[in-house]
């Protein structure tokens, strides 16, 4: 059985009674308390949540990546790398809700609910079991389903948590179809006797366990925003609050990967499937689709809920690699951890740009630099960083991404046209990304500066500190996602 | 004897599904949903999961499909849901739904699983509720916070604050 002091456990133990005490203290309390309150408490939780999981990674507790345990979690490298992105991205939603908050109602539910989403966040990328892995989705998308609709007198607000319950609930659907398929065939759910059970198939069941796989990338792919399961993205991200699109965007999207990589590479690789030239395919479609639409947008929220969908693509790249070159699989950890802190940032940007001016329509940010010059600041730092404009982080994890498919060549001819898609992407990423810096800093020039949010502008803070030091010295983390790589070479038959 | 009820099962299952997304008044369509809700049952009987085929009539028909029949007789439906219907969309649908139902039809019946035959006795509840406990611990724990989360989140949707503000200025 798992030992009680394991990093998920710990995290489960502190974020799920501070997640279950808040709203008991708000019904007792009998002001109600502030934002203020409720998320320093939530805040505190999942500080001392992301110190746990470095902790461990300092004293050395922290096994390498494992595929595959006995039991239905795993404290590994994998994991770890992941609950550290979703602690940022939960820490970074929960300080910007602080001032966003203020005008709203229900504070205590709120980071509740945001900590409930945390743990499942936390729990998927932990999971080596199918059941476990499911029931985590849920804890992470029941809560978001409810956020994204938490501005309940906004149609908006209404039309985005309604699109986005419909298709979680199918996603949903799909993968506990694909589960219960892959169940009745190999009489497990543990994910490792799973893949065991399907490198030894008898050939009559193989089209079912590929039925089985293919159900997983439909529903995972939901969640991640890949073409053509894309089409509820833009919509959710746009109507709902922009903290909690940041959470959405940077977070849950991310956490597909996590699923993806312990399932569905692994399960190709056990069927010995030629399905990375597929995945590649999904991977252009999917990053070409996202930053033309996203060129098109006149909505801040909407041109990041598309770029969103385009960084699904580059990330895409490494997953249909993955059998061909280890950097390319690196890559796609390290831009997920990037993405995570890129993407929540501009997001939280969002946030604070609505929160004090009410705008979000691109034309209307003109001489934002001189309204608001930190988060115009952290604005570009992200948008820049997404482009991959050296030297900042985001260039280093597309550089690997890129790498990884031209490494691949030797192997797979067709390897690095991804590498080709890929930089000419970035190019037209960089081209609506300019448009945004443009108004911002070469418009409006008799605006008068406005007062910034101050939790919008601790998280700005951080956000260009991380995106900038990564850029400058990635080392540590490149070495630290070479210990999160799971090793799929022991896994093909 | 076990295909007849198969089909009968299956006609009353698909049937009141489909009557419970057409019917016009919403309290047929909750009672319809009942009869799905049902049948589900009916084929865990008849697939020797007698525990479960119980707890999907305590439970779905007995608790959830009530409640929503409660739900729909409390709340002015009027004034919730405007109904726009597009023939093209659900023709759309229906297509694409038969596309789907071959297709993961004939994967089905090509592969292997119709030849198999077992003589393994049904699974044992004890075994569901002792697996719940030991392997699968965590994830009970995580059940249980996705239904606090889940309750505490539909509260504050559901609660309407223009009524406790009118009250409050009364």
């Amino acid at each position: 059985m798992i030992e009680i002091s394991s990093t998920p456990l710990i995290i489960l133990a502190i974020l799920g009674t501070v997640a279950i005490a808040i709203p008991l203290i708000s019904i007792s309390r009998k002001d109600r308390g502030s934002s203020l309150f409720y998320g320093a408490i939530a805040l505190g939780a999942l500080l001392a949540s992301i110190g746990y999981v470095i902790y461990q990674f300092v004293t050395g507790n922290v096994a390498q990546s494992a595929i595959f345990s006995e039991d239905v979690l795993v404290d590994d490298a994998f994991g770890g790398l992941f609950a550290i992105a979703m602690l940022i991205v939960a820490i970074m939603t929960t300080v910007a809700s602080f001032n966003y908050m203020r005008k709203h109602k229900h504070p205590a539910v709120y980071f509740s609910l945001i900590l409930l989403s945390a743990i499942g966040m936390v729990f998927v990328a932990y999971s080596t079991d199918l059941v476990m892995l499911f029931v985590a989705w849920e804890l992470m998308s029941i809560p978001t389903y409810i956020l994204a609709g938490y501005m309940k007198k906004d149609p908006s607000s209404n039309e985005a948590a309604l699109k986005y319950f419909l298709f979680g609930a199918l996603s949903s659907a799909i993968i506990i179809y694909g589960i219960s398929i892959a169940y009745g065939i190999t009489g497990s759910t543990n994910i490792g006797e799973v893949i065991q059970g399907f490198s030894t198939l008898d050939p009559t069941m193989t089209p079912l366990a590929l039925l089985a796989v293919g159900m997983f990338i439909a529903g995972f792919g939901f969640k991640m925003g890949l073409v053509p399961f894309h089409m509820w993205l833009p919509d959710t991200y746009e109507g709902a609050p922009p903290t909690i699109a940041a959470l959405l965007a940077a977070g849950t999207k991310k956490v597909g990967f996590a699923a993806a990589l312990r399932i569905i590479i692994m399960g190709a690789v056990a069927l010995s499937l030629d399905w990375t030239f597929a995945l590649g395919i999904i991977a252009v479609m999917t990053m070409t689709v996202g930053n033309i639409a996203a060129v098109m947008q006149k909505n801040l929220a909407r041109m990041l809920a598309y770029s969103s969908i385009g960084h699904a693509g580059y990330i895409l790249i490494g997953l249909s690699i993955a059998p061909f070159s280890a950097i390319g699989i690196q890559g796609s950890l390290f831009h997920i951890l990037n993405h995570a802190v890129m993407k929540g940032a501009a997001f939280i940007a969002v946030a604070g740009i609505v929160t004090t001016l009410a705008v979000t329509n691109i034309d209307k940010l003109k001489g934002l630099a001189r309204k608001m010059p930190i988060t115009s600041l952290g604005l570009v730092i992200s948008l820049l960083a997404l482009a991959g404009v050296p030297p900042l982080s985001g260039f280093w994890s597309k550089l690997m991404l890129f790498g990884g498919a031209i490494d691949a060549g030797p192997i797979a001819a067709w390897a690095p046209w991804l590498a080709i898609a890929g930089v000419l992407n970035s190019a037209l990423s960089l081209a609506y990304y300019g448009w945004i810096i443009r108004k911002m800093y070469f418009e409006g020039e008799n605006e008068k500066r406005v007062k910034e949010p101050k939790s919008i502008i601790a998280v700005m803070i951080f956000s260009i500190i991380f995106i900038v030091a990564i850029g400058v010295y990635p080392d540590p983390i490149i070495q630290f996602t070479e210990t999160a790589v799971p090793n799929l070479a022991a896994l093909s038959p | 004897m076990v295909d007849a009820a198969f089909l009968a099962l299956s006609v009353i299952t698909i049937g009141s599904a489909i009557a419970a997304l057409e019917l016009r008044s919403m309290i047929y369509g909750s009672m319809a949903l009942m009869g799905t809700l049902g049948g589900i049952a009916g084929f865990f009987l008849l697939l020797d999961s007698p525990f479960i085929a119980m707890f999907q009539i305590a439970v779905y028909v007995g608790s959830i499909a009530v409640l929503i029949l409660f739900t729909v007789m409390l709340v002015k439906r009027e004034l919730i849901f405007k109904k726009i219907e597009d023939p093209r969309r659900k023709f759309a649908g229906i297509g694409l739904m038969l596309i789907l139902m071959m297709g993961l039809g004939s994967i089905i019946i090509d592969s292997g699983l119709r030849t198999i035959q077992t003589n393994e006795p049904a699974v044992d509840f004890r075994d569901i509720g002792e697996d719940f406990l030991t392997y699968y611990w965590p994830a009970l724990i995580l059940m249980a916070l996705i239904l606090a989360g889940a309750v505490t989140g539909a509260l504050v949707l559901a609660r309407r604050e223009d009524v406790e503000d009118e009250q409050r200025a009364n």
